[in-house]
Formats: structure tokens, C-alpha cells, sequence
């Protein structure tokens, strides 16, 4: 008998509510480049495990800083 | 009187040495009608993500400062206005 996949997600922990982060910049790009894949896009929340909130301001700043050339909005890797 | 962040991204064929000054004329206007700098921080010449204007790269300042919201839009528009500008951008810290 085969097993049924139950696979049980772990809950992840927002990085920034246990951090207690006033407010994301979009110039810390260091911090962002972790949100965003090797293509330039913007990680879900499901891998990111952030909260709504802070999925929400991280992806505003992502944006703010694609609007000033600080993240690319493509890269072409691969 | 708001705080606003003004990032501008300048062209990098200014030279180094002329963009404090060039900074500091486009903000008298802000000086003039009653507002304040804070601080003015030059990242200086950075690679851009792409291509602004067939540059590739950019020199970078954010601007702090306080000011009336009809004093920063007219700061931008100047700014604009500017063939040495590649782009601004105005935010609000506190907004959040």
C-alpha cells in the first residue's frame, strides 16, 4: 500500500514581523536581491514566507528600485 | 512641512567634482521658499540596471529634506526639466 503524500508545510516565521522592521527601503538592494529570482522577478510569499503586509512593502520597493535602475526587470540568465 | 527623499539619477558624462554644485542649485529653490535640506548623499557613479538614455551608467544622490508638497513638485518639475537628469524620484519615508 502506498502511502498517501501528506506533506505538512512548515510554517514559516515573517522575517520582518520578528524582526520588527519600521519600514523597507528600496535602496537596500542587498536586502532585496534576496526577494527576487535569478530571472529578476519577485519570489512568492510561499517561498519568501513573508506575511501579506510585508510581502506587499517588499514588493513596492522591489518596484521602486526597478524604477530607478537599482534591480533589472529582466536578466537574462540562462 | 513634510520629509521627502529625492533620489536623482544624473548623467555620467557631469563631472564628479561638479555635482555637489549642481546639487546645490537645484535645491535653493527648496532654500528659497522655506524649506530645509537635511542631507545631501552622493553614492557617486553606479552601473544601472539597464540603459537610461543609451547610459549605462548613472551618478546617484538622495536628497533629505523638509518641505511644503507644492515646493518638492516644483523641485521636480526643475529637476526634469534638466537635460543632466536621468531620472528622479520623490518619496515619503513615513508614508507606511
Amino acid at each position: 500500500m502506498a502511502k498517501p503524500p501528506i506533506r505538512k508545510p512548515k510554517k514559516k516565521i515573517c522575517a520582518f514581523c520578528k524582526e520588527k522592521t519600521p519600514y523597507i527601503d528600496y535602496k537596500d538592494t542587498g536586502l532585496l536581491r534576496k526577494f527576487i529570482s535569478d530571472r529578476g522577478k519577485i519570489r512568492a510569499r510561499r517561498v519568501t514566507g513573508n506575511c501579506t503586509q510585508h510581502q506587499r512593502d517588499i514588493a513596492t520597493a522591489v518596484k521602486n528600485a526597478r524604477e530607478m535602475a537599482l534591480l533589472p526587470y529582466t536578466s537574462a540568465a540562462r | 512641512m513634510r520629509h521627502y527623499e529625492v533620489m536623482v539619477i544624473l548623467d555620467p558624462d557631469v563631472e564628479e567634482r561638479a555635482v555637489p554644485p549642481a546639487m546645490e542649485r537645484f535645491l535653493q529653490v527648496v532654500r528659497d521658499g522655506g524649506g530645509a535640506v537635511e542631507k545631501v548623499d552622493i553614492w557617486g557613479r553606479r552601473r544601472l540596471s539597464y540603459d537610461i538614455k543609451k547610459k549605462s551608467e548613472g551618478i546617484y544622490t538622495v536628497v533629505d529634506l523638509h518641505a511644503t508638497p507644492a515646493l518638492v513638485s516644483e523641485l521636480d518639475r526643475q529637476l526634469n526639466l534638466n537635460e543632466a537628469v536621468l531620472r528622479t524620484k520623490v518619496i515619503r519615508p513615513d508614508q507606511r
